[in-house]
């Protein structure tokens, strides 16, 4: 048998203790289920090189940087700026009702931590087939997280907002699971905000059901410590005539994977995956994506656009996969990338597995460095370089950004990129 | 204004201008003509400030000052406009945020109050109004989708706008039908005045037939070989750059 990274060690053996303060215990199921991760996970380890998924993201550095004993938070959490209508937060991993907002919530939608919902009777499960070994971990050690739920046809106005605040004090990991579920027409705007100080390791797995006819537009700001590790794992279901929109918004991290599995099983249901990447220094950004459409009749698209400075490296891997049955379907993806200096990099691997053979399906990858004509002409206007360099880069990712259909969120997206230049 | 003296230019290790001596005064308007390769475009690149043209030899005084020593943005804010052979697109950019940008770049430098939105919407739609150029212009992305016509416009607009001290034209008749031509040089035209002079350089004498030139020089294998009036362009036109060049 193989021998088992350290990192990978050093949760096993302390699996036991943790046990004891994990929520649940009281329920058999629940404890099997998290012994049935730690198996799964003990076969697997962590996800490294050879596993073709994870070819261009190492995970090597964390064992140095997040298994090492607890410490106290490196600094007091700022409250994030953006204002949402509802809010769920937490601090380091665990729902803090203090800080959320969560009264007056209308009627048809319900807001609770993982926590309340395992009490409620909530069931969380493991699929004997998972082969993502970070969802195994996360199953062994899932301490809490949200489950909202919106009830048929209803429709939520304003933002539900989800606030993960890392302090830096707890290393290994904010294992939080979180499920969306949305019924028949039902419709949810959302944004979730991760945020922290510090080297920690933040692990997200979120499930999503979208129920038929409903609506989600799912926002996400990635804004970790850039000493962290973010490794999220989405999985999203869409019933006929049902939409999801993800768009992702991600500066933070150290090393930072988003990786999202949507399958369509109904006709004229819609999935679009956006999102905008903007990273400098050795940050590490990693955009994983597989669309499985099983039915006739619907549409796909992904467009993820990239910023990159100095030696931070992108990824883009994009798969979508096409049933035998699943005709007149429609599949777009495009990543593109800008490297703004000779050491950033970015690999990018789309890939269509398509079984039907009436479908219209495209990808693209593009990536290249600010277009010195262009550059030119605004300097022989008078606009010094600096400026001239960010209006370019503004303008690359000013379509991507226009895709975000909520304007509040959009407006604020756009605000943390134009920081972002600020700071080069 | 402007003093060359014996400038020398290479691109990519070639030597393109070998040795260029012209002084343009106040007011005067000055053509360089020359046939291709001759290094004319060469020689508004190098005086826009472009990376990539390096100066070997020779000086470049404007306004009594180094102009070789200053960045392209410095070298435009001073009052030095090329409107480009080739306008570039910029996709993603609103021409008219380009232009407030330019604008207020500009007055930034010079130490006047930047423009706020409505100052700057009411100057632009005064000067389109003059050049006959429709507004939408403004809402689309800089340069995009425009025609070889819009966009010689466009610069003519720009220059308009910027009000420059030293109007560069690079072959801005190039591409051009006969009408969009005269809107170019009615635009150059307007900004005539004494303070304010202009280096055309152009392929054809077509175009100095609407803009005037004081002076015209013959541009050949990267040396001014001719010096002369309005009539020197008639005659090249006539006799062809060979035999000038060669007498």
């Amino acid at each position: 048998m193989k021998s088992l990274s350290a990192l990978a060690q050093n949760y096993i053996d302390r699996f036991e203790t943790a046990l004891e303060t994990l929520p649940g215990q009281s329920s058999r199921s629940i404890s099997e289920l998290r012994k049935a991760g730690l198996e799964k996970f003990a076969v697997q380890d962590f996800p490294n090189k050879r596993v073709e998924e994870w070819r261009f993201t190492n995970l090597s550095s964390m064992t140095k940087d997040v298994a090492n004993e607890d410490g106290a938070g490196v600094s007091a959490l700022t409250p994030s700026l953006f204002e949402t209508d509802y809010e769920i937060v937490f601090i380091d991993g665990l729902f803090s009702e203090e800080q959320s907002k969560l009264d007056g919530l209308p009627n048809g939608l319900s807001i609770s931590s993982f926590v309340d919902a395992l009490e409620n009777g909530a069931v969380f499960s493991l699929n004997s087939e998972e082969e993502r070994s970070l969802i195994a971990l996360n199953t062994a050690f899932m301490q809490d997280g949200f489950c909202i739920h919106v009830g048929e046809k209803t429709k939520i106005d304003g933002i539900v907002g989800i606030k993960f605040k890392n302090s830096g004090a707890i290393k290994n990991g904010a294992h939080l699971r979180n499920r969306i579920t949305l019924d028949t027409g039902a419709a949810l705007t959302l944004i979730e905000l991760h945020e922290g100080d510090g080297s920690y390791f933040s692990n997200p797995v979120s499930h999503i059901s979208i129920g038929e006819g409903a609506r989600l537009d799912h926002y996400k700001l990635q804004n970790e410590s850039v000493s962290a590790y973010h490794l999220a794992l989405t999985d999203v279901e869409v019933q006929k005539q049902g939409i999801y929109k993800n768009f992702s918004f991600s500066v933070g991290g150290k090393i930072s994977r988003n990786e999202l599995k949507t399958v369509i099983l109904g006709s004229d249901a819609e999935s679009h995956l956006d999102g905008a990447y903007l990273m400098r220094g050795d940050q590490h950004c990693d955009t994983t994506t597989l669309t499985e459409h099983k039915v006739p009749k619907n549409i796909s698209n992904q467009t993820y656009k990239g910023v990159l400075d100095d030696k931070a490296h992108g990824v883009f891997q994009g798969k979508i996969h096409i049933a035998p049955d699943a005709q007149q379907v429609a599949g777009d993806q495009l990543s593109k990338a800008l490297l703004l200096s000779d050491y950033a990099a970015v690999d990018c691997k789309p890939e269509l597995e398509i079984y039907a053979d009436d479908v219209k399906c495209s990808h693209g990858a593009t990536s290249g460095e600010l277009d010195d004509d262009a550059l030119f002409y605004l300097q022989a206007r008078g606009i010094p370089e600096l400026e001239a360099r960010k209006i370019l880069i503004e303008a690359f990712l000013g379509d991507v950004l226009l895709s975000i259909d909520n304007e509040k969120v959009r407006e604020y997206f756009s605000t943390r990129s134009a920081h972002w230049l600020k700071q080069s | 204004m402007l003093e060359i003296k014996d400038l020398r230019a290479e691109v990519g290790g070639k030597e393109i201008l070998k040795g260029i001596n012209l002084t343009i005064n106040s007011g005067e308007i000055h053509a360089v003509m020359g046939p291709n390769g001759a290094g004319k475009s060469t020689l508004s690149y190098v005086l826009s400030g472009r990376h990539g043209y390096e100066v070997t030899g020779g000086s470049v005084m404007y306004d009594g000052q180094n102009l070789l020593d200053m960045d392209p943005d410095v070298r435009a804010c001073s009052g030095i406009f090329l409107a480009f052979q080739y306008p570039v697109e910029i996709p993603g950019v609103a021409s008219a945020t380009f232009l407030k940008t330019a604008l207020n770049a500009q007055r930034k430098f010079r130490g006047e109050e930047e423009l706020d939105a409505m100052q700057f919407l009411k100057l632009v739609r005064e000067k389109t109004k003059e050049l006959d150029i429709k507004d939408d212009m403004l809402k689309r992305a800089v340069n995009v989708g425009f025609s070889g016509g819009e966009k010689k416009r466009n610069e003519v607009l720009q220059m308009a706008l910027l009000e420059p001290k030293l109007m560069l034209l690079d072959e801005t008749d190039s591409g051009l039908d006969i009408d969009a031509l005269k809107v170019a040089a009615e635009g150059v035209n307007r900004l005539r005045s004494p303070e304010r002079s202009a280096l055309i350089i152009t392929h054809y004498q077509r175009l100095l037939d609407y803009i005037v030139p004081d002076f015209v020089h013959v541009l050949a294998d990267g040396k001014i070989v001719k010096s002369g009036d309005k009539s020197l362009a008639l005659e090249l036109e006539e006799k062809g750059y060979a035999e000038i060049s060669a007498a």
